[in-house]
């Protein structure tokens, strides 16, 4: 009958799974929600190597940070250094409050932020480290903090936010 | 056997740098690239709270001139205007004053100060003798046996300027090495020649107030090194300076 004609694909015709696509596209692993925070810290005795050094800048203008992250990172691109990752810190905001006291006091108030920049560097060997920091120190602009230190535990958990339901549920259980 | 005497004599060298403190002047190109990046952005950008708010302001204004009684002055808004604002700030701009950037053109290339040339690397030199020879060099002083060749810079550093100065030797190893044959009347077999490694250190701080030992010191930049060093030595430290 034509109400119970189907063109169903037995598994033995030619062109069963005429449909399939997911085997075309890459494999999704399933996301793991921990992160890992070690990484391996080589010192080794003459060849020294750094393990992961973390360069941070610091300032007020916020384009000039920025451009200035952009330049480091291409800079360590094109000596082939590797870059761990390149992130940035969130922007302290400042309230400045001036007291006048000749004639009325007033108050007058500015506002500043701090914005931050970080790129991490795995693999510097350390003939090579200070030059590279002299190299960035003679192109830093005005206004602009440096600050080249290596990467430590305390480093990676100030990134991450603190939760006060998890710690005290931790706290109940224990 | 026992370990044969080297033939070379080595010496551990410093050379101090007191990084630039202001930028250098920007060439034509800088300028004009900077300028119109600057209007380019003016004009693409929207406006401010503040600039808002003096625009309102201003309306307000003219309302009240063309409709002469109108009810807002009722009100009596005891507001501090947005142009008073500005005008404050101006006042405060014109008060502040930036501190000169030659500081020592004027004082016609004193090469002994620090402030001199605040744009550009400093090299401390030191006259030394060796040999026969007042040289101008870069502070230097012999190994001895058993200390690593960076605490010999850092001797070398201590005794031409004293104990307490902040500078920040980076790393171990060293930037540069000169080496040469001493003439052949002092050379005998143990003695062949010298050579000299180059160390390289940060300034910290820019007050040496602390007596110096010897007199003839010099802060130089790069490119008058070639006044006062000779042409091989110069290649050398050439070869790790930065400009």
């Amino acid at each position: 009958d034509a109400l119970l004609g189907c063109h169903r694909s037995y598994r033995s015709r030619p062109t069963h799974g005429i449909g399939k696509f997911k085997y075309l596209l890459p494999k999704e692993l399933p996301k793991k929600r921990k992160e890992k925070v070690r990484m391996k810290e080589i010192d080794a005795g003459t060849e020294y190597q750094y393990g992961d050094v973390n360069i941070q800048m610091t300032s007020h203008d916020l384009c000039l940070v920025e451009h200035f992250a952009q330049y480091v990172h291409r800079l360590c691109n094109r000596l082939s250094i590797r870059v761990n990752e390149s992130y940035a810190m969130p922007t302290k905001t400042n309230e400045v409050l001036f007291m006048e006291e000749r004639g009325s006091k007033m108050q007058l108030d500015a506002v500043l932020t701090t914005h931050q920049r970080v790129i991490q560097v795995r693999g510097l060997s350390s003939t090579f480290a200070p030059i590279l920091l002299e190299i960035i120190q003679s192109s830093q602009p005005e206004g602009v903090h440096l600050l080249m230190k290596e990467h430590t535990e305390a480093d990676f958990k100030s990134r991450l936010k603190a939760r006060p339901e998890l710690e005290e549920l931790l706290a109940e259980m224990s | 056997s026992a370990a044969a005497p080297r033939p070379w004599k080595l010496f551990g060298a410093m050379c101090l740098v007191r990084l630039p403190q202001i930028t250098q002047p920007l060439e034509k190109v800088e300028e004009e690239m900077a300028a119109l990046m600057q209007q380019i952005e003016l004009e693409k950008s929207h406006y401010s709270d503040h600039e808002i708010r003096k625009l309102q302001e201003e309306e307000q204004l003219k309302k009240k001139k063309e409709s002469l009684y109108d009810e807002d002055e009722a009100r009596g808004k005891t507001v501090i205007m947005a142009q008073d604002l500005e005008e404050k700030w101006e006042q405060k701009f014109l008060q502040f004053k930036a501190a000169p950037r030659i500081t020592d053109a004027d004082k016609s290339n004193d090469r002994t100060s620090l402030n001199r040339k605040l744009d550009s690397n400093l090299m401390l030199l030191v006259k030394q003798k060796i040999g026969n020879q007042e040289l101008w060099l870069l502070p230097q002083v012999e190994w001895q046996p058993g200390e690593t060749l960076r605490s010999t810079a850092e001797r070398a550093m201590a005794t031409f300027l004293g104990d307490h100065i902040q500078a920040k030797v980076l790393g171990n190893a060293p930037y540069g090495i000169y080496k040469y044959k001493f003439p052949r009347a002092i050379r005998t077999e143990n003695n062949l020649g010298a050579k000299v490694f180059f160390f390289k250190a940060f300034l910290q701080s820019s007050d040496l107030s602390q007596a110096e030992l010897k007199a003839d010191y010099q802060w130089v930049t790069k490119k008058e090194l070639g006044d006062y060093l000779k042409s091989e030595y110069l290649k050398k430290v050439n070869r790790f300076l930065l400009d």
